[in-house]
C-alpha cells in the first residue's frame, strides 16, 4: 500500500496527455506538456480565514448559522460564504438564538428572521429572500393596482444606498422614486403606527385599569422577530404581548377593506407591497393568520400584505430602473392612509414606541396633553441595552416602563422581571440593536453595523419629530377619519377583527439548553470552548 | 489500519448549516452548480459535490425529528475501488484516505461499479473526464491537519482523530442510551474510516443497511466478471497503449535530462 509521504514529485504520464499523444503522436510529447508531475485531484483551494499551518487547535474557520432553504426572510449564496462565523457571532451573542437550543434539533431551523446576519456577513453571502421579482411582475400586470407603504426608518436609510451620509432624510425622494417605479399609491406606515398606538395604548389603559384581564406588563408586539422569539422561548408571556398587530399588518388590513371600499377599488385587484427596514416583516406577512381582509370579504386568497421589500431591495430596483436619485423631487404621500405623526416616526428607533405610547396614553387617561418630558423621553432614548423610566399619570399613579433592543438585552430584562427583581407596566422590545433603524433590511453602511450609523439615523428621526407640529398619534386626522367613518373606536368589534391578532407557541420546535444559554448571557462562550 | 485517521460523525450534533460542504468546495476548488445543490432535501452527489448534506425529515418517539446526513467517500479499510482498479489509480494510504490519482486512471470506471456506497463519480461533462471523489483531504492530513470539513464544523458534529480512539469515544457515547446501538462504519464493508453514530435507526436516514461486513475485493471481482468482454477488451487496449506511451515517455524524459528536476 502506498504511503501518502510517497507522493513525491515523480514524473509520469496522465491520461489526458496519453490521449493527446494518441491523436497527435508523441514525438512532441515534451513540447505539448506530456511530462507532468504526479497529481491528486482537489486540494487546489484555500480556506479563507485560516492560518495555514498544522495545529491541533480549532482553526479560525468558525462555520456558519443554519438557514432553512425555505426561510421566507433570508437566503444564502454558498458561493460567497467564507465560513468566517460572523453570522454565528451575531446570532448567538447579540440575539441569543444560535446555540441556545439543545441538540439534536427537533423539526425547525431556529430563526427569528431578524436578518442581523445579513448585516454582519462580510461577503454579502446572506441576503434577504427575494421579493423583488414578484413585485416587478405585479408592476407589469395591468390588472393589478400596486400600492406601497413605507416604514418610518426607510426614509433615513435609503439615501445611504446612493452615497449619502448616514441617516440622510430622503422621505420625499423615496415617495417620488416609488411613483416612478410604477406604484399607483404611496402610503405611509407611519399612518398605521399612529393607528397601532391608538389600539395598543387603549389596550394598555384597559390592562392598567383592570378593565381587561390580560396581565401586566404589556409587551409591545410590533416587531415580528421579537414576537417569534416570545413564541419560541417565552410562550408563558404570550398573554402579555399586546394583541395589536404591527403597523405593516394594520395598514395591509385597512387597505383592502376601508380604503378599497372608500375608493371603490376591487380588493382582489390590489397588490399590497411594503418597504421595510426589516427581513422579519417578510416572515410576518406570510403568517397564515394575516388575511384579515380575506376574512372580511370572505375570500381566503386575499392576503393583507402581498410582498415585502427591504430598503436594499428598493434601492436595487431604483438602480436597475436607472433612476437618478439626486434629481428626484420631494413628493408627498397619498391621502387617506398617508398622514403620520412625529410619534409614529420615532417608532423607527429604540424607545420610540414607548415614547409615542406615553404621549397618547397620558392624554387618554387625563384628557390633557402629556408633559414636555414625554416629548423627549430621555431615559428611553439612546443606545444603552436596557432602559427604564417612570411617569406620574394623574388619576392613575406611577407608570413604569422599560425598553430593550437586541434580544440578548431582552432576555436579560425579561429574566429580571420573571425573577421579580423588577416590575414594569409596559415593556418595549425591538429585536434589532438600535431598533428598526438598525434593522436587517437596512443598507449595509458599515459591516458589522456601527453605533455611529445607528445614531445618525436615530438623530434624523428625532429632529424631524421635534420640528413637526403633529407629534401625537391621537391627533392624526386621517386616523380620526378612519375611526369616524369605519372602525368606530379603538378596540371596537371591527377593530378587533382587522387590527388585532393572537399568538402561537413554538416551544415544541426546540428544547432550550439552559446551561448553554447561561454561558451565552454571561458572555463567556468562545468557539474554542466547544467540546 | 487501526492507527490510521478517521472521522466520527455524530448525527445528533449536526444543525444542518452546510459549512462542511462549503469548506470542501473551498479547499478543493470545486465549482457550484445551481442545478446540483450540495445540501437540502435532494442534494446531488457528483464530481463537484464530493460531500453532500441531506436533510431527512424522520420521526422519533412519534414526533417529527429532522436530521442532516453528511455523505462522502467512506474511505474503507479494505476498499473495493482499490482492488477493482487495474492501473493503481485508487490507493489506500497508511494515513487513512483512499486517494484517487487521475494521472494513473485508465478511465475504465470499475471503481464506480465496485464501490458499495456508490461514491466515485465521473466528470461526464468533460471532454477528457476523470473519476472524482472525496480524498479525505489527504494533502492536509499529510501536513498534520484535519480535513477541511471537520475544521469548519461549528458544532463538533465532525470529529477527526485516530480510528481506534474514535471507536472508543463512539462506544462510550452509545452507553448513554441516547443513540441506537451501532457505529456505522465499524464493520460495514470491512470497516471504514468514516464512522457514524445516530439516535435514529440508520435505515431511516438513508444509510445502506445491506452492506456486507466482509471486505469487498471478492465482490469487486464478481462485478468485473460481469462486465462485458468488449469493455474489458477496450480497457486492455487502453492499458497496452498506456504502457507503450510510458516507455516512449521514459525515453523522452531521458533525452530531456534534468530539465524537470
Ligand atoms: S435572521 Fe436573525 S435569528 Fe435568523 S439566523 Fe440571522 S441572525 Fe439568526
Ligand atoms: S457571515 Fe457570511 S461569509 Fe461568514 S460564515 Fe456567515 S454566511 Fe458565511
Ligand atoms: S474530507 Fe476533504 S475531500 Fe472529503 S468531504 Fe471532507 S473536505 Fe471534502
Ligand atoms: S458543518 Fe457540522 S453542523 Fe454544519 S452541516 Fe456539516 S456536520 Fe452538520
Amino acid at each position: 500500500m502506498a504511503k501518502a509521504s510517497e507522493v513525491k514529485e515523480k514524473m509520469t504520464i496522465d491520461r489526458r496527455n496519453m490521449l493527446k499523444a494518441l491523436v497527435g503522436g508523441c514525438a512532441t510529447a515534451s513540447l505539448t506538456g506530456c511530462l507532468v508531475r504526479e497529481q491528486e485531484p482537489g486540494a487546489k483551494g484555500w480556506v479563507p480565514q485560516q492560518y495555514d499551518a498544522p495545529s491541533s487547535w480549532p482553526p479560525q474557520v468558525r462555520g456558519r448559522v443554519p438557514i432553512d432553504p425555505e426561510n421566507p426572510s433570508i437566503a444564502r449564496d454558498d458561493r460567497k460564504c467564507v465560513l468566517c462565523g460572523q453570522c454565528i457571532e451575531v446570532c448567538k451573542k447579540i440575539q441569543t438564538v444560535y446555540g441556545s437550543y439543545a441538540l439534536p434539533v427537533k423539526d425547525d431551523f431556529i430563526c427569528i428572521h431578524c436578518g442581523q446576519c445579513t448585516l454582519w456577513c462580510p461577503t454579502g453571502a446572506i441576503v434577504e429572500a427575494d421579493d423583488r421579482t414578484r413585485v416587478l411582475q405585479a408592476l407589469k400586470d395591468p390588472t393589478k393596482v400596486v400600492i406601497v407603504q413605507t416604514a418610518p426608518s426607510t426614509r433615513v436609510g435609503l439615501g445611504e444606498e446612493f452615497g449619502m451620509p448616514g441617516g440622510s432624510w430622503v422621505e420625499g425622494q423615496q415617495v417620488a422614486a416609488l411613483r416612478r417605479l410604477g406604484f399607483s399609491r404611496v402610503f405611509d406606515t407611519n399612518f398605521a403606527a399612529d393607528l397601532t398606538i391608538m389600539e395598543e395604548g387603549s389596550e394598555l389603559i384597559e390592562r392598567l385599569t383592570g378593565k381587561s384581564e390580560a396581565p401586566l406588563p404589556q409587551l409591545t408586539s410590533c416587531c415580528p422577530g421579537w414576537v417569534k422569539f416570545v413564541e419560541y422561548y417565552y410562550p408563558e408571556w404570550m398573554p402579555n404581548l399586546s394583541t395589536a398587530k404591527s403597523p405593516q399588518q394594520m395598514l395591509g388590513a385597512v387597505l383592502k377593506t376601508y380604503y378599497a371600499k372608500k375608493t371603490g377599488i376591487d380588493p382582489r385587484t390590489i397588490f399590497s407591497v411594503s418597504v421595510m427596514p426589516c427581513t422579519a416583516k417578510k416572515f410576518e406577512s406570510v403568517r397564515p393568520e394575516f388575511n384579515a381582509a380575506g376574512r372580511y370579504w370572505k375570500n381566503d386568497a386575499l392576503r393583507d400584505i402581498d410582498a415585502v421589500l427591504t430598503v436594499r431591495e428598493l434601492a436595487l430596483m431604483m438602480k436597475e430602473a436607472g433612476l437618478d436619485f439626486s434629481s428626484l423631487p420631494e413628493e408627498s404621500y397619498d391621502s387617506l392612509l398617508g398622514e403620520g405623526s412625529g410619534a409614529a416616526l420615532i417608532f423607527g428607533s429604540t424607545g420610540g414606541v414607548m415614547e409615542a405610547a406615553v404621549r397618547t396614553a397620558y392624554h387618554a387617561v387625563t384628557g390633557q396633553k402629556a408633559p414636555t418630558l414625554a416629548f423627549n423621553l430621555a431615559p428611553v432614548r439612546g443606545l444603552s441595552g436596557v432602559k427604564e423610566a417612570s411617569m406620574d399619570v394623574p388619576g392613575y399613579g406611577k407608570v413604569r416602563v422599560a425598553v430593550a433592543h437586541g434580544l440578548h438585552n431582552a432576555r436579560t430584562l425579561l429574566d429580571r422581571v420573571k425573577a421579580g427583581t423588577a416590575r414594569y407596566d409596559f415593556i418595549e422590545v425591538m429585536s434589532c440593536p438600535g431598533g428598526c433603524i438598525g434593522g436587517g433590511g437596512m443598507p449595509r453602511s458599515s459591516v458589522p453595523p456601527a453605533d455611529d450609523v445607528r445614531r445618525s439615523r436615530i438623530r434624523s428621526l428625532q429632529i424631524k419629530d421635534a420640528a413637526g407640529t403633529l407629534r401625537e398619534s391621537h391627533e392624526n386626522q386621517e386616523v380620526k377619519e378612519l375611526y369616524r367613518s369605519f372602525l368606530g373606536r379603538p378596540l371596537s368589534h371591527l377593530s378587533h377583527q382587522l387590527l388585532h391578532t393572537d399568538y402561537v407557541s413554538r416551544a415544541k420546535h426546540l428544547k432550550v439548553d439552559p446551561q448553554a444559554l447561561e454561558e451565552i448571557l454571561a458572555g463567556q462562550v468562545t468557539e474554542a470552548s466547544r467540546s | 489500519m487501526n492507527g490510521s485517521n478517521a472521522v466520527l460523525v455524530d448525527l445528533t450534533q449536526c444543525v444542518g448549516c452546510g459549512s462542511c460542504t462549503v469548506a470542501c468546495k473551498l479547499w478543493n476548488g470545486k465549482h457550484y452548480d445551481k442545478g446540483a445543490p450540495a445540501t437540502g432535501l435532494h442534494p446531488v452527489a457528483d464530481h463537484s459535490n464530493w460531500t453532500t448534506l441531506t436533510q431527512r425529515k424522520a420521526e422519533k418517539d412519534g414526533a417529527p425529528a429532522w436530521r442532516f446526513v453528511k455523505a462522502q467517500c467512506m474511505h474503507c479499510e479494505e476498499p473495493a475501488c482499490v482492488s477493482s482498479c487495474m492501473s493503481k489509480a485508487m490507493r489506500k494510504t497508511e494515513q487513512g484516505p483512499v486517494v484517487y490519482r487521475p494521472d494513473l486512471c485508465a478511465g475504465c470506471r470499475y471503481c464506480m461499479m465496485a464501490c458499495p456506497f456508490e461514491v466515485p463519480k465521473y466528470e461526464w461533462g468533460k471532454v477528457i473526464p476523470s473519476v472524482s471523489k472525496c480524498q479525505m483531504c489527504s494533502t492536509r492530513l499529510a501536513h498534520g491537519r484535519s480535513p477541511a470539513c471537520t475544521d469548519a464544523c461549528p458544532t463538533g458534529a465532525l470529529r477527526f482523530g485516530r480510528r481506534q480512539e474514535l471507536l472508543g469515544i463512539a462506544h462510550d457515547k452509545l452507553k448513554t442510551g441516547r443513540y441506537v446501538n451501532k457505529v456505522y462504519g465499524e464493520r460495514e464493508a470491512g470497516g471504514t474510516s468514516w464512522l457514524y453514530i445516530s439516535d435514529i435507526p440508520f435505515g431511516q436516514l438513508g444509510f445502506k443497511a445491506n452492506v456486507t461486513s466482509e471486505s469487498l475485493p471478492a465482490i469487486a471481482e464478481h462485478y468485473m466478471r460481469k462486465t462485458p468482454a468488449l469493455l474489458l477488451g477496450g480497457a486492455a487496449l487502453f492499458m497496452g497503449l498506456s504502457k507503450l506511451i510510458q516507455r516512449k515517455k521514459a525515453v523522452a524524459a531521458a533525452k530531456e535530462g534534468k530539465r524537470e528536476q
